[in-house]
């Protein structure tokens, strides 16, 4: 293990002249952490009542310090695509891991491995390596995931984006639904699915979505065909959220608003909804209005798949097809397609704060305490309250005289240790 | 008793941490021998804290072999209240400079015994060798730590029921709710204030002038607990022109040009360790001599040991 992370790390650590989020704005707070714990510490209580004082007093010179971000949607990096198993389980652990470590220089620090449609023999091998990775996590180890995000495959076959039509399957109960990704994978302590992606309309979905979140999975609308009727039952059914928004579902029409018109009505609870805000899925102006339809409930996702950070050419893609990168741009060979993106989520954030006129808190919120909410994990991910897991980024905010103001992944903290750092080597290993 | 008078009450605080500064500084204190120090809350005393701060960020003081000693604290509020004086010292001190937390010393409202919690701590100060300099500032009323008119002037570390103004005055910190205000609070006395081998006072504001002219130019009385100053061989109030306008002119044109004779005297007038004590005022008896740094060296407790037993335990 090169750099710091070899030699024990101080335990308690105090961020000093910062600025951190709270609520929708930037505030100047001190921030202390614990290396034994992984936490954030309740500083007063610490001093007064365990008798604590900093090992070691960061000044951080005015920068922004944030809770880590949270991908809930992210289909591989690397060149790792969790969608593909490998020769062995060795194997494609080993590709996970190398995933991990490249995601948290990125400012990700945990996230939801997403694997989109295929057959269930895909799912019984790859999933038991997605689960949450929980307190076995090291922080050498980098991004966490929180559990896999499974899109498909009971999706529309109309709204498929790129997923393979061939494997995409209609559930008539929930045992289907639990027979495709395997049992072990969706009930009971060990499970690894945190959220489903599936179309309320395709086969008897509707009757389905109490049961899965009553398992305690997240269903999310997506990839469907749903007219508002529909969507609006899936939500009175449990539905929490919308996978990318706009993007694989039926547009807005002023006579029936589909699934983007529940951001707009009030019986019942608004689900959260996820926004690829790469400049290529979304027009600036849709963030925009969906933005100020339902802000509390927008979360970034980057949607990412493997090609992220490799050089522009032409890749396999999965289905035997292949996908042209251009930049951020990847689309399927002989078409316009969109195959996904290539964005990292910070970028994300800063496309979203100057298009959609939040505040820097607010634009860090929607990729850390948002999906944070959606999870579940308020106050423990995404957050830099006392007792919450000292999952940290230092952030740059300098102007750009290109693209405008720019937030930069300066530092990286996993649970209360520096694993990456712009100005000294990297810690984790490549 | 000395008397500075600044124009503005920023002026007064920097006056007070540089002075603080140069006595921690001159002290040499060390892990065997640390500075002890007696720490006050509330407005006033907020801009000397951060001209504290700012000396520990420029590298100017350490505070690593500094005690502290907080005056006072509510009973019955849980320590992280937000306007628990716990909260208030580690929001405008503690958090900003390097006390090593052993090394804080503040009363427990919370203790299941509150007497015995108040014989420990004047029990814990004098296992130190005493307050070599307390910080304080005052009430309106010209009440000193909690120590509100009609207290005894010999009292110690006791509880003592927060008098009906005071109550009403510190509603604005509890949601204006006056029963939110806890009833009772433990407060170091007069006499632990005395006790201190020296008493800096900061005094700001007009709200504070009617105090302050009791104290300087009235008896001793305790209905201005204040005024115990008066007997005491080392003491200094640090105004600002708001704070002297009850004041005579002709006390203020005797306490400036006081300064101003020192001024001439010596270059550096803010290092009074320097200055022979008879500089501010008789000493009361001979164990209490403000002397010159070297002599203190030598075994403070003995001294102290002395000290209180000139002043036996008292409660009012």
């Amino acid at each position: 293990m090169p750099g710091k992370t070899a030699s024990s790390p101080p335990r308690i650590t105090k961020f000093t002249n910062c600025r951190i989020v709270k609520g929708p704005t930037l505030i100047e707070q001190d921030v202390w952490i614990d290396s034994f714990s992984g936490k954030i510490l309740k500083d007063q209580e610490a001093f007064y009542g365990l008798q604590l004082s900093p090992d070691e007093v960061i000044d951080l010179g005015g920068r922004i310090l944030a809770p880590g971000l949270i991908d809930v949607q992210l289909n591989g990096a690397q060149g790792f695509d969790f969608s593909v198993p490998q020769i062995s389980k060795d194997e494609y652990d080993e590709g996970l891991r190398m995933v991990n470590k490249g995601l948290a220089r990125t400012g990700v620090t945990s996230y939801l491995p997403t694997v989109v449609s295929s057959t269930p023999e895909v799912y019984w091998k790859v999933l038991p390596s997605l689960g949450p990775s929980g307190s076995s996590h090291r922080a050498e180890d980098g991004a966490e995931s929180l559990g896999a995000h499974v899109e498909g495959p009971f999706i529309s076959t109309g709204r498929n984006g790129v997923h393979k039509t061939e494997v995409l399957r209609a559930a008539a109960t929930f045992d289907d639904i639990v027979a495709c990704y395997g049992k072990e994978n969706m009930i009971g302590f060990s499970k690894s699915v945190r959220m489903i992606t599936a179309a309320p309309e395709v086969g008897d979905m509707l009757a389905n979505i109490s049961s899965i979140a009553s398992n305690d999975i997240i269903y999310s609308i997506g990839h469907s065909d749903a007219t508002y009727e529909q969507a609006l039952t899936a939500t009175q059914q449990g539905a929490t959220m919308i996978t990318h928004l706009f993007n694989a579902m039926r547009p807005f029409y002023h006579r029936n608003p589909g699934i983007f018109g529940l951001l707009g009505q009030n019986e019942c609870r608004r689900p959260f909804y996820g926004v690829i805000a790469d400049g290529i899925h979304l027009h600036p102006t849709s963030i925009r209005i969906a933005y100020n339809a339902y802000p509390d409930g927008l979360i970034l996702v980057t949607d990412a798949m493997k090609l992220c950070g490799l050089p522009d050419g032409v890749y396999e893609w999965t289905n035997g097809e292949r996908i042209i990168k251009t930049g951020a741009r990847l689309t399927l060979e002989g078409s316009d397609k969109i195959a996904g993106s290539s964005a990292t989520l910070i970028e994300c954030i800063n496309n979203f704060r100057r298009w959609s006129g939040a505040s820097t808190a607010e634009a860090l919120n929607a990729a850390t305490a948002m999906p944070a909410r959606l999870l579940g994990l308020q106050g423990i991910k995404g957050s830099l309250d006392s007792g919450a897991d000292a999952d940290l980024l230092v952030l740059d905010d300098t102007d750009d005289p290109f693209s405008g103001p720019t937030l930069s992944v300066r530092q990286v903290w996993k649970r209360g240790i520096k694993i990456y750092d712009t100005d000294k080597n990297a810690t984790v290993a490549n | 008793m000395r008397l500075i008078i600044r124009d503005r009450p920023e002026q007064a605080a920097q006056y007070i941490a540089a002075y603080i500064v140069e006595r921690i500084n001159a002290f040499k204190p060390s892990e065997d021998r640390p500075f002890v120090l007696g720490l006050p809350t509330g407005s006033s005393p907020v801009p000397v804290y951060q001209e504290l701060i700012a000396a520990y960020q420029r590298g100017a003081i350490s505070f690593q072999h500094v005690v502290t000693f907080n005056m006072d604290e509510y009973v019955g509020l849980p320590r992280e209240h937000p306007e628990s004086y716990h909260s208030f010292m580690w929001k405008s001190f503690f958090s900003h400079v390097n006390v090593p937390p052993k090394n804080v010393n503040i009363l427990n409202g919370n203790a299941k015994r509150l007497d015995e919690e108040c014989r420990a701590y004047e029990a814990r100060i004098q296992a130190l060798g005493g307050i070599e300099l307390f910080l304080g500032g005052v009430g309106s009323d010209g009440h000193i730590a909690f120590n509100e008119p009609g207290s005894s002037l010999v009292s110690r570390t006791r509880v003592k029921t927060l008098a009906y103004e005071t109550r009403i005055a510190n509603a604005r910190f509890f949601g204006r709710n006056f029963d939110a205000v806890p009833r009772m609070a433990l407060t170091v006395g007069v006499q632990t204030i005395m006790d201190a081998r020296e008493v800096v006072i900061i005094a700001t504001g007009a709200t504070k002038a009617r105090a302050i002219q009791q104290a300087v130019e009235g008896g001793l009385s305790h209905m201005c607990t204040l005024s115990c100053l008066q007997i005491h061989p080392r003491s200094m109030v640090v105004v600002d022109e708001d704070a002297t306008l009850d004041l005579t002119v002709k006390t203020v044109k005797y306490f400036t040009g006081v300064e101003r004779t020192l001024i001439q005297q010596d270059e550096m007038p803010t290092t009074p360790v320097e200055v022979p004590s008879s500089c501010w005022g008789e000493p009361m008896e001979g164990e209490l001599t403000p002397d010159s740094m070297s002599s203190r060296i030598d075994s403070p407790k003995s001294r102290l040991t002395v000290r209180s037993a000139t002043f036996p335990f008292a409660h009012n």
